[in-house]
This record gives C-alpha cells, sequence and structure tokens, in this order.
C-alpha cells in the first residue's frame, strides 16, 4: 500500500471520527442540562435518580458502556441489533458525556452568588427570565474551559468505537498497520488527532475571547 | 451571533448526513453477513486499496454467488466474537477459525484448511525447540486458538507451565513489535499467518520446526443454523470441484494446507 493510499484510507476514517464526535456533542450538551437540572432538583426522588445515573457513567469504563449499548437490546429483550452498531456508538458516547457535562453545568450553576437572583426577584424577572437573561450567560463563561477540556477529550475516546468494530479512524489504523506490518499509519493517525484537537482549541479560545465581556 | 448560526447549521448539516448513512437499508437480496478479524492476513485483511479482502473472504464470495446472497464483510473485534454470533450481527465467523477444541460451541462447516499452531522466533534467539521455551515469556493473541491450546490439560498445557509468561495480545502487529524489541521471546500462532507476517518483516524471525499441533479451520455458525451451513456446505464443494476453491488457495500461497473434500 503507497503512502497515498494509507492516507486515503486513514481520512476516510477521520469523517467517521468526526461524524461520532459533532453528533455526540449535538446530544450530549442539550442533555447534560437536563440531567443537570435534575441533579439540582429541590425533588429527592429526582435528584437521587439523577445522581445515581451520574454516578454509574462516570464510574465504569466507557468502553465497556459501549458493549452494554450495542450487546443490551438483544441480551436483555431479544431484539434484532442489525443496524444499531452506529447508532449504539452515539446513543453510548452522548449518554456518557452527558454525565459529564451536567457536573460541569452544575457546577457553573453553584458558581453564581445567591444575592443576585434576591436582586432579579426584587426587579421583577420571574424565575425562567433571571435564569436566562442574568445566570446562563455568566454560566456560560465560568464553564467554558471546563467544557473545552471534556470536547478534546471526546476527541481522543472517538477512538474507543473500535470496540464495537466501528470503521472510525483508530480501527482502520490498527487494520493498515497489520496488513502492512508496519506502525506508520499509527503516527498519521496521531497526527490527525492532533490537528484536530489544535483546531478545536483554536476555536474554543476564540469563543472563550468572545465572552470575555469585563 | 454570526459565530452560533455558523455552529449551528454545521451541526444541522452532520445530522442530515447521518439520518442519510443510517437511515437507508434496501432488503432485496438475503444478505450474508460474514463476521471476520481484519487484522488477521492471509484470512481476512485490508488490501492495497483498502478494500477488504483475504482467503476467506474471497472464499465467502464465491459462495455467495452460488446462493445467490449478497456478502457483507463485517469486521468484528475477535474478543467480542460470540456476542457477535450469538446477538445475530454476523450471520457466521469465517476467518480461519479453528475448529478443534470448539466442536460443541458452534456449527461447523466442512473443514477446508489443514492448520497448525506454530511458535516464532526471532532468528538469533537460539531457541531452537520446545523444550528451549523453558522460562521464556511467550505471546499469543486472546481468546485464540493458540491460547485455548496452550492453557487447556489436553494440549499444550503442560508446556506452557514451563514458560515464565503467558503474555495476551489484542493483534499479531503489536505482538511482533514486542518479538522484535525483545519484550517476548517468542509467539504462539497459526502458521498461515506466521508465514504472512514473515513474509513482510524479513528474514529476522523463523517458525520452529517442532509444532505445537495440528487442527482444521471451518466456518462457525450459531448453535441450531444448520439451514444456512448445509447451504455454505454444498457450495464449498461445488468451488472446491470446479477449481476455483484451489485457485483462491494458490493466490494466498496456501495450497499445500487445504483439505476440502470434493
Amino acid at each position: 500500500m503507497n503512502f497515498v493510499t494509507m492516507l486515503e484510507q486513514i481520512s476516510s476514517g477521520m469523517l467517521k471520527t468526526i461524524l461520532i464526535f459533532f453528533l455526540t456533542l449535538l446530544f450530549s450538551l442539550p442533555l447534560g442540562w437536563i440531567i443537570a437540572f435534575g441533579r439540582m432538583s429541590k425533588n429527592k426522588i429526582l435528584s437521587g435518580i439523577t445522581g445515581f445515573f451520574i454516578s454509574v457513567l462516570r464510574g465504569t469504563p466507557l468502553m465497556l458502556q459501549l458493549v452494554v449499548v450495542f450487546y443490551g437490546p438483544y441480551f436483555l429483550f431479544k431484539w434484532s441489533i442489525t443496524n444499531w452498531r452506529f447508532p449504539a456508538i452515539i446513543v453510548g458516547f452522548s449518554i456518557n458525556y452527558a454525565a459529564y457535562f451536567a457536573e460541569i453545568y452544575r457546577s457553573g450553576i453553584s458558581a453564581i452568588p445567591v444575592g443576585q437572583y434576591e436582586a432579579a426577584h426584587i426587579l421583577g424577572y420571574t424565575k425562567i427570565q433571571t435564569f436566562f437573561k442574568i445566570i446562563l450567560p455568566q454560566v456560560v463563561r465560568i464553564i467554558l474551559p471546563a467544557v473545552t477540556n471534556e470536547v478534546i477529550t471526546l476527541v481522543k475516546d472517538t477512538s474507543l468505537a473500535f470496540t464495537l468494530s466501528y470503521m472510525e479512524m483508530f480501527t482502520i489504523t490498527k487494520q493498515i498497520a497489520s496488513a502492512q506490518t508496519t506502525f506508520m499509519p499509527f503516527a498519521i493517525a496521531g497526527l490527525f488527532y492532533y490537528i484536530f484537537n489544535l483546531l478545536i482549541s483554536f476555536i474554543m479560545r476564540r469563543l472563550e475571547k468572545r465572552l470575555n465581556y469585563y | 451571533m454570526k459565530l452560533r448560526k455558523k455552529i449551528l447549521c454545521g451541526l444541522l448539516s452532520v445530522g442530515a448526513i447521518a439520518s442519510l448513512l443510517t437511515g437507508c437499508g434496501k432488503k432485496d437480496a438475503k444478505t450474508f453477513t460474514v463476521g471476520f478479524d481484519a487484522e488477521y492476513p492471509p484470512y481476512g485483511y485490508m488490501d492495497d486499496n483498502g478494500e477488504y479482502t483475504g482467503f476467506d473472504l474471497e472464499l465467502a464470495e464465491e459462495v455467495c454467488k452460488i446462493n445467490g446472497w449478497e456478502l457483507k464483510k463485517q469486521p468484528i473485534a475477535w474478543d467480542n466474537k460470540d456476542n457477535e454470533l450469538n446477538s445475530g450481527s454476523i450471520d457466521c465467523i469465517w476467518n480461519g477459525f479453528t475448529i478443534n477444541g470448539r466442536e460443541d460451541a458452534y456449527e461447523w462447516s466442512v473443514p477446508y484448511v489443514d492448520n497448525s499452531q506454530v511458535i516464532v522466533v526471532k532468528a538469533n534467539s537460539g531457541i531452537t525447540k520446545l523444550s528451549d521455551l523453558e522460562g521464556k515469556t511467550v505471546g499469543v493473541q486472546a481468546a485464540s486458538a493458540a491460547l485455548e491450546l496452550l492453557s487447556d490439560e489436553e494440549g499444550q498445557k503442560e508446556l506452557a507451565d514451563t514458560f515464565k509468561k503467558l503474555q495476551e495480545f489484542a493483534d499479531y502487529n503489536t505482538a511482533f513489535v514486542e518479538l522484535q524489541a525483545d519484550s517476548v521471546d517468542a509467539i504462539a500462532m497459526d502458521i498461515g499467518v506466521a508465514q504472512y507476517q514473515i513474509n513482510g518483516r524479513g528474514d529476522e524471525f523463523i517458525i520452529l520446526d517442532e509444532h505445537l499441533n495440528a487442527e482444521q479451520y471451518g466456518v462457525g455458525f450459531k448453535l441450531g443454523n444448520t439451514e444456512t451451513r448445509d447451504k455454505v456446505n454444498s457450495a464449498l464443494k461445488e468451488l472446491k470441484k470446479n477449481g476455483k476453491f484451489d485457485e483462491l488457495a494458490e493466490k494466498y500461497g496456501l495450497s499445500d494446507m487445504t483439505c476440502l473434500e470434493p
């Protein structure tokens, strides 16, 4: 296999890696808010359930969660899982990352002094207005560095999809490496991951600057 | 605001692509999904053009032609092969799959390749026979037939007990690099795969003349799935009769290892 074909193959895997990456963010970022609200709810049952959900998802390996999400439907309910491979990967990544995002959101919300809620109340803001107009803009600014951290981790974690033999970059790299009996593809893949992450940190830095309005 | 719109736009288009990728799945002819380890040349691997090929996959292709099935090549993680088969995400395991020791665990096709488990060492290691392995570290693929053989009382467990350590690997590429770097002293593996690896890496490695055992390859189906198994069997026999089977064996350098009866 010549160098160009190797690059082509690894790039085709990169596209799938990017697809996993964006779909995971698309679902986990909003889902994280729902979980964070559940976690912070005054309702003991609701906060208990979400607290348990978070502790399981953070307390077990993502690789194991992927295997459970993919094979679970068959072994528990005997459902056919023929077209379930890719959705299972997205579901697995999304719920795992949502749990982490939820805790980041919670830390951001807790960082806002109670006085601001009281002031908003006196000024006649409703609870919803207070949240969206006063709290949320500050929270977003506070949590951005922590979210960047998770997003960068996600780029690298996509490689765990090899457990379910999805043809993302790492799976393809391993296959090329063994067919060609060389370690060269790993160096290329490493470079690809690194460039992808450079791009992400660049975008996030710009975003942080833009939100740094004090 | 502009940036936010752009991000939203980007996310939406990714979503659209994803629904295209997963949404369609026409079912005309019966699909025959073969599960294989894509890191197992010459039986199943990625060729120079990035397509999956190999002796077993080309054979599966021919079997599908005879039966009018549509072949789907599904690479699997070897550790997960039983989950994949039992959950129905693949129809069979077809990838240099050793029958011996697993007779009752699958519905087996007729055996088609005579295989041996062998030991690969560095040419200059001074190891020339199995008894030299005493006190050495030996690498073996996880969930492989070689590992089963070395842990079986009736197999080569006695020999394995003399090793310093039995080191498990996910794939042979890593194993060979470790052998090269002296972190293991030997690798136990299938002879066909060993030959392919040594061809790709030069004469730095040798296969010990003394083999661990002799065994056979077959196609493994889920227990009870005799219907598909029988169809594959008769197709294999037909391929042997019309010479196609031997042609493929020749192509992959496996001619002196085949054992399929017409």
